[in-house]
């Protein structure tokens, strides 16, 4: 069997593997897409302006509605030392 | 002619392919860390365009326009009397006043948002219980009773009892019950939310009568939300003015490459790269510079070496983009991001379970490719053209 017929099946493979992915991925989003009416009622009644992912500094847990001084007000010559502050960058207004 | 041409260039890929398993070990380890580092990339570009994504469509529905007090750069309690300045411009339907704050669980190390507001006054606020998996909205007149999210009955361990204490400021107890819980289906808004009446809330945190944190606006019109906004701003001069277009904004900005996580991913990569041209630009090893000569001396011409070379480098990265991006999707979809979450959710206690679900667009694809695959590519075949334009016997000389 010639090499690049042993390659084209290797690849093949991966292929079938990312197609069978593509189609668990549409499953996956017609079941959350179900779940958005709940998210929208929750939104509109409480108000709410930011996702839960983040909960251990307020900035994080609340980047929308915090200024971007916030994580340095904790006193004078504060630094941001919340590891989540990596990965949230302060919104600019 | 397009047949011979074709079985030319499979004999050059079945050469390639023979030439690359030759040498397997060092294939291999370029493959493996040129997917790690595609891996990573496409990592964080899932994990921040499925967020931002979510964002984009729960948050539609926030309040138009938020009024927060500003003091010496800092939020403090608003006065529920800017109500009836408010009561003089023309278009706002409805102001709802709300304290929320936060209450840091000093045992359980746990940081939750406490929300008081009259519930039935919101938009669609008598059909909050749509949005519970169990119980109910207490009424406006029910006092000390409370919705609470999935992370906060895990965290007070109420699975066996509806009743738990919390801390005043002044550290006297203040009893609540628990009269509802958020669906797990919304987690990723409600996870760490502990919901009760405005009294409640003024109560625990001892907020003195006539204050609240922040003032829900709601305008008839929302093509008319920045000029409300406008007008409130210049009516309440000390009042932090967020209209919903600015909240909505937010979530697409707040994740990006020039966060710290985002740059060092990006770094990395392009490091990875440097070092991977530099290798490749500092010219062919002597025992592949003989290997061209001899080709070149049984007859293969240069542009014969270089589609060999092309091929090569197609089959690494078009192999290590795939692998790289597909483990990504895996990452992402079935381990929740397991590798980010140490610092997308740092030392938070309260942890919603992310069902994230990235939209892989070809636009997000392509972007993934030409920044990975085709830099290696030119990384490639540069020097191999520059090498096999060398004189055979010279480079067997060599």
């Amino acid at each position: 069997m010639r090499p690049a017929f042993v390659f084209s099946l290797f690849f093949c493979l991966l292929l079938a593997l990312d197609g069978a992915l593509l189609m668990d991925g549409q499953n996956r989003r017609r079941v959350q897409d179900a779940t958005l009416a709940q998210l929208e009622v929750a939104t509109r009644s409480l108000g709410l302006t930011d996702l839960a992912v983040a909960t251990e500094a307020r900035y994080t847990r609340h980047p929308a509605v915090s200024d971007a001084m916030a994580p340095f007000m904790d006193h004078p010559g504060a630094i941001e030392h919340f590891p989540t502050g990596a990965f949230w960058r302060p919104p600019s207004r | 002619m397009a047949q011979s041409n074709l079985e030319k260039q499979l004999n050059i890929l079945d050469y390639a392919l023979s030439s690359l398993w030759r040498h397997r070990l060092k294939s291999l380890s370029v493959l493996l860390v040129f997917a790690a580092v595609i891996f990573l990339l496409a990592s964080f570009q899932m994990v921040t365009q499925a967020l931002s994504d979510k964002a984009k469509q729960v948050l539609t529905h926030t309040p138009e326009i938020t009024l927060q007090k500003m003091s010496a750069g800092r939020q403090e309690a608003i006065p529920l009397a800017y109500r009836d300045k408010l009561a003089g411009i023309f278009g706002i339907r409805r102001v709802v006043p709300r304290i929320w704050g936060y209450y840091f669980d000093e045992v359980r190390l746990a940081n939750s948002t406490v929300m008081g507001m009259a519930v039935d006054e919101m938009p669609e606020g008598n059909r909050l219980d749509a949005a519970l998996a169990k119980g109910a909205m207490p009424g406006p007149d029910e006092q000390g009773r409370v919705v609470v999210g999935h992370s906060i009955t895990k965290a007070l361990d109420l699975a066996g009892r509806t009743t738990f204490s919390l801390f005043r400021p002044d550290l006297s107890l203040k009893p609540f019950e628990v009269s509802g819980e958020f669906s797990r289906d919304t987690d990723i808004l409600t996870n760490d939310l502990i919901v009760m009446n405005l009294a409640d809330a003024r109560d625990l945190f001892s907020i003195p009568a006539g204050l609240v944190t922040d003032l829900c606006v709601y305008v008839a019109n929302p093509k008319e939300i920045d000029t409300i906004a406008k007008k409130i701003s210049e009516t309440l001069p000390s009042v932090r003015v967020l209209t919903r277009p600015q909240i909505q904004k937010t979530y697409q900005v707040v994740f990006g490459w020039r966060s710290g996580f985002g740059s060092i991913c990006l770094l990395s990569a392009l490091a990875a790269f440097v070092i991977l041209a530099w290798d490749k630009a500092s010219g062919l090893s002597p025992e592949e510079r003989r290997e061209i000569a001899i080709l070149k001396v049984l007859g293969w011409e240069t542009s014969d070496i270089l589609a060999v070379r092309f091929w090569e480098s197609v089959i690494v990265s078009g192999l290590a983009c795939l692998v790289g991006m597909t483990a990504a999707y895996i990452h992402v979809v079935y381990c929740a991001a397991a590798l980010f979450r140490p610092v997308l959710m740092g030392w938070s206690v309260l942890r919603p379970d992310l069902h994230l679900l990235p939209r892989m667009a070809v636009g997000d694809i392509l972007l993934i490719f030409a920044f990975t695959v085709i830099p290696y590519l030119a990384a490639t075949v540069i020097p191999a053209w520059r090498s096999a334009t060398v004189p055979a016997d010279s480079a067997l000389g060599g």
